[in-house]
């Protein structure tokens, strides 16, 4: 699925004038004979790097996980879903720990050795934690401590959310489940708490992506809720193929169910606000979340994709409650007005106009919508122009993120790809979902997307049934690496390797709030480099069923200058930075800027 | 020399003739290999038939493209190709296998080689519009403004009722950022075909983008009414695969579009091909309970809930339309024991609580009815009915602030039934005594019915405002 777009160096031969000499007149027709006589004008072939740009090193680095889908034969909808990954750092020592969200049986009366696909021999049933040795050891290593922290929830797993909710300092996890959800608090030794029944947060529903947003700007994180269907065992709908078999059902053959908003009363408990705030008045099949202000009025709004409905573009009112907008702000349907799957989200300023723009994945035979942002909470979808419609059509998409994956300083794009239905060409394969992740490559200044899926090396060559997938610098060398979750599969890890590709530079910021929302998760960042200005959003939603690194990564290009980096913090304050140095990990403290009053 | 290199030239255009007719006459490929262990018998013995056609006259273009055909109308679409391929290349001259290899490219998302393909089809028979028009298509989706303008405007030159031109042209100038070409080009559309849902959308979208608000929202409107209408393709070559399609799920689908045009009786007669086909498709007879249940033909309602429970017993949907049957036919006691059925199976289904409640209402029980609708609008925070069903209760308990609140939850959002609900409001303001709230409700949903051209309801609203403003009315 390669296409090269140029951008190309031109080969030394085009340099070259021609003239139709006697001797360049045999040359062509000797060539002819070979059938090649376009050689001397088509374009030369791009030639993959010399090192790939992603090299899969999972299991090498002790990041041993299975996912169990738990499918039965009876093509129960949660089984094809897949499960989240989240990237976070538990235990504070600087680098970034993984959260593995493991499925089981769907109807817990059946046994998993029963299943049509059974686990492996190894397998332990329920989530996992991996904390990275890199800070202790210098090495990328990682250690299931899951037993010890207390963290592994037996459940049929969806998704994972990573926000700190009291303010302690230490992340905490929002765990999702067909069924009952677990919010764990991380008690800052290494454990976890399950105290989910005291913080009034859980949701008996099938629950899907969550996101921590302070979306009354107290300081404090509430928590959004997604919700899918009213599926229930007992209720199974059997649905068909086209040729007449059996395959699992779409989300129309069930109701959708609301999503929930908890706010944070600040005293380790939450209040279900969903009807006050206006949640309830739009309902839809919610599976991928991202919150960031779409209308550029400082207040974080919230974008739910739908699947096959009408997306929701929830835009804060900033008095407690939310408006759906999404039909009027155009990032309901497709530019055709027809509604899609929308799994995945991203929300991103891609063209670095200084606006959020949204990428949401979907179905096959749909491609994926890119909605750009007119800087009032306006979209318009651009998939075409930009050259993302045609080569995303083949695939359903699920997990993906805004990324710098060259630090180039414009955001790219990966998606993990994976089908719900049969696939035609692997019909009497006995799992015929596969399909391979997609990597995209941002020209910038306007021009097309260039799909590097076919360059990047065996890793974006893998076909599997992928699902959530998580972006963050996992070895902290400054290249964003990315964790995918397959459904019915083992967890991969894409180590970036295309710092060693080019000079670039980069800067990845860890934030810190003075007492409240402590990780700035909200925040935008500014870094302002030979005149243009690079903006980013300090968040760890988005995705599908996944949770980003709260720390926000710049690519900087072959300018290693920082003229200025500005912060607007979460509360509405403002402070500016100069003398960053590039390439390094630093963290901003709230408070210790020159402080910003009005426009800059 | 000169002698030497006319033999040079000569033997190269032999030698390159060669090639070239060597490339014109390539191997006929093996037909694609089937695994239809699992397809229905009636889709397995008609590819099977079609198969074994296509092995019996290899040579011939017609029983490889009909194979093709065939594998088509199941989603078997790189099988297709390969069979339309075939047929081509014995046939190249017709028409019909490059067009439809083009259709299939196009719809598995490979717009280069469609655009490819159809232009070959084209060069075959350039009059046929909707190959134009898939080029069109596949053309924008590769980004190609110019190209795709260009074939757009072709077309509506020729053909000016097409509404589908006009959308696409508008599409491609919306690309451009020329939005007042563009709006130009959408409200043609909508002019030609008026329910031209994607046409009205996207033509909202352009009024936005020009700071037209209103019109936006008109156009908004335009398009929920109209959702999934589109102006009929015309391509009757295409309604041809659609033909063959025998499956029952095929039927069924044929079913729904019909009962979504009101038209019950053909979708009964769809259903029930549907279940000749495939006598255990429980969609089919859970249809047919409610399809049945609008003709008033009870007791084949009920032959059908009794064969969807039978074949699946965690049918929800087979419960809970037996029991809006029975409540239609006040057999209150087996339609609270269909909705609960239902419940057991899906907790959360708001509308088997609000019939529920309704039941409960009609036999006077008033606070289960209550309970009910509550556990309702729990499950489903936007259910308008259930707000309205539970305010009415309150407001006949003399609940008037607790019924007026739920009430004001009906009133939005705007649409058909609308009138309806702010007339209720208007109603409970007038029983609590509020005579110039309810007076100003009132209004509104007269104004709303009045453009709405719903006679009866502007009718009962006259008389209730007569009574209000008539001078002894208490006030």
């Amino acid at each position: 699925m390669s296409k090269e777009w140029g951008s190309a160096k031109p080969s030394r031969r085009r340099e070259r004038s021609y003239s139709y000499r006697r001797r360049d007149f045999l040359g062509l027709l000797s060539l002819g004979l070979a059938g090649r006589v376009s050689t001397f004008w088509s374009p030369p072939v791009h030639l993959p790097p010399p090192v790939p740009l992603f090299r899969e090193v999972a299991e090498g680095v002790g990041l041993k996980f299975c996912h169990f889908a738990g499918a039965t034969g009876e093509y129960y909808m949660p089984e094809i879903m897949g499960a989240g990954v989240a990237l976070f750092d538990y235990d504070n020592d600087g680098d970034l720990d993984v959260y593995m969200v493991q499925g089981t049986m769907v109807d817990p009366a059946q046994d998993p050795r029963k299943a049509k696909f059974p686990p492996p021999p190894d397998w332990k049933p329920g989530n996992r934690l991996f904390r990275n040795l890199l800070s202790e050891t210098g090495k990328l290593e990682f250690v299931d401590i899951t037993e010890k922290a207390g963290v592994g929830h037996v459940g049929y797993g969806m998704g994972v959310a990573v926000g700190d909710y009291d303010n302690d300092g230490f992340q905490d996890l929002y765990v999702t489940n067909f069924g009952h959800n677990v919010l764990y608090h991380n008690n800052g030794d290494g454990t976890f708490a399950d105290v989910t029944m005291h913080a009034g947060v859980d949701d008996p529903r099938w629950s899907t992506s969550a996101a921590w947003v302070d979306y009354d700007r107290d300081g404090r994180l509430d928590l959004f809720v997604a919700n899918y269907l009213d599926f229930t065992v007992k209720g199974n709908k059997r649905c068909y193929a086209s040729a007449g078999e059996r395959d699992y059902c779409t989300p129309k053959m069930y109701q959708p169910v609301p999503a929930r908003l908890f706010h944070n009363r600040g005293d380790g408990t939450f209040e279900d606000v969903t009807e006050e705030a206006g949640i309830g008045a739009a309902i839809g099949p919610g599976l991928g979340v991202v919150c960031a202000d779409f209308n550029g009025d400082g207040w974080p709004d919230i974008y739910v994709a739908n699947d096959g409905a009408a997306a929701h573009l929830w835009i804060n009112q900033r008095n407690g409650a939310f408006k759906e907008s999404s039909l009027l702000s155009g990032t309901a349907y497709n530019a055709e007005g027809a509604p899609q799957a929308g799994m995945g989200v991203a929300a991103g300023d891609f063209d670095n106009d200084g606006d959020e723009d949204i990428f949401k994945t979907n179905l096959t035979n749909e491609g994926c919508n890119l909605y750009i942002n007119d800087g009032r909470g306006n979209f318009y979808d651009a998939s075409a122009e930009f050259g993302l419609l045609q080569p995303t059509f083949p695939y359903t998409g699920f997990g993906t993120e805004w990324f710098d994956y060259d630090n180039d300083g414009h955001l790219d794009l990966f998606i993990a790809n994976g089908a719900v239905n049969r696939i035609e060409s692997l019909r009497g394969s006995r799992y015929p979902f596969n399909q391979n992740n997609q990597l995209f490559r941002n020209e910038g200044d306007g021009r097309k997307f260039r799909e590097m899926t076919g360059v990047a090396g065996p890793a974006l060559a893998l076909s599997e049934v992928s699902r959530g997938a998580a972006f963050g610098d996992v070895n902290n060398d400054g290249a964003i690496d990315i964790v995918v979750a397959n459904n019915n599969g083992p967890a991969r890890l894409l180590l970036n390797q295309s710092h060693s590709l080019n000079h670039n530079h980069w800067l990845l910021v860890r934030l810190e709030a003075a007492n409240r929302n402590r990780f700035g998760i909200g925040a935008k960042i500014e870094v302002r480099q030979h005149g243009r200005k690079l903006l980013r959003r300090a968040h760890t939603d988005g995705s599908y069923l996944s949770a980003n690194d709260v720390r926000v990564h710049f690519g900087l290009g072959d300018d290693p200058r920082i003229e200025k980096l500005i912060v607007y913090w979460p509360d509405g304050r403002r402070e500016d930075w100069e003398r960053i140095q590039a390439d390094q990990i630093v963290t901003i403290r709230q408070g210790t800027g020159r402080n910003i009053q009005g426009k800059e | 020399m000169r002698k030497a290199l006319c033999l040079i030239s000569c033997q190269t255009l032999i030698l390159t003739c060669c090639a070239v007719g060597a490339q014109e006459s390539p191997a006929i490929p093996e037909l694609p290999t089937l695994a239809l262990d699992n397809a229905s018998p009636s889709v397995r013995n008609q590819i099977q038939e079609a198969y074994t056609d296509a092995r019996a006259r290899a040579g011939d273009a017609a029983a490889i493209g009909r194979l093709g055909m065939v594998l088509q109308t199941y989603g078997l679409l790189k099988e297709a190709a390969v069979c339309y391929r075939w047929a081509g290349q014995l046939a190249p001259s017709t028409f019909r296998w490059i067009y439809y290899l083009g259709v299939v490219e196009a719809e598995e998302g490979r717009c280069e080689a469609a655009a490819s393909t159809l232009r070959t089809a084209l060069h075959l028979d350039p009059s046929y519009v909707p190959a134009q028009s898939r080029l069109a298509r596949c053309l924008f989706a590769s980004a190609d403004w110019n190209g795709s303008g260009e074939l757009y405007a072709t077309i509506t030159k020729r053909h000016p009722d097409n509404a589908e031109a006009y959308y696409g042209l508008g599409r491609v100038r919306a690309a451009r950022h020329d939005l007042t070409g563009a709006a130009e080009a959408y409200s043609k559309a909508c002019a030609l075909f008026p329910d031209f849902g994607s046409a009205h959308y996207a033509l909202a979208l352009v009024h936005r983008a020009l700071d037209q608000v209103g019109k936006a929202e008109e156009q908004l409107h335009l398009y929920e009414k109209n959702k999934d209408r589109a102006p009929p393709s015309g391509d009757r070559l295409v309604d041809e695969i659609r033909a063959l399609n025998r499956s029952a799920t095929y039927q069924v689908q044929i079913g729904m579009e019909l009962e979504r045009q009101g038209r019950l009786e053909d979708s009964v007669a769809a259903h029930e091909r549907a279940l000749e086909i495939d006598s255990q498709l429980v969609q089919a007879h859970i249809n047919l309970i409610q399809l049945y249940g609008r003709l008033r033909q009870f007791e084949k309602a009920e032959e059908h809930y009794r064969a969807a429970v039978s074949l699946d017993p965690g049918s929800a949907e087979g419960y809970y339309d037996y029991g809006v049957l029975l409540l239609s036919a006040e057999k209150y006691e087996q339609a609270e024991s269909a909705f609960r059925k239902m419940i057991e199976i899906d907790p959360l289904s708001s509308s088997a609580h609000n019939n529920l409640g309704f039941l409960f209402e009609r036999q006077a029980r008033l606070p289960e009815a209550v309970a009910e609708y509550r556990r309702a609008i729990e499950n489903k925070p936007n259910n308008r009915q259930a707000h309205f069903n539970l305010g009415r209760v309150l407001v006949n308990q003399q609940k008037y602030q607790e019924g007026i609140q739920e009430l004001e939850k009906t009133i939005e959002p705007e649409d058909d039934d609308t009138p309806r609900y702010v007339y209720a409001l208007g109603a409970a303001f007038a029983r609590s005594g509020d005579r110039q709230t309810a007076l100003r409700y009132l209004g509104k949903a007269h104004d709303g019915a009045v453009a709405r051209g719903q006679s009866e309801l502007v009718a009962s609203i006259e008389r209730d405002l007569h009574t209000l403003e008539a001078p002894g009315t208490p006030r």
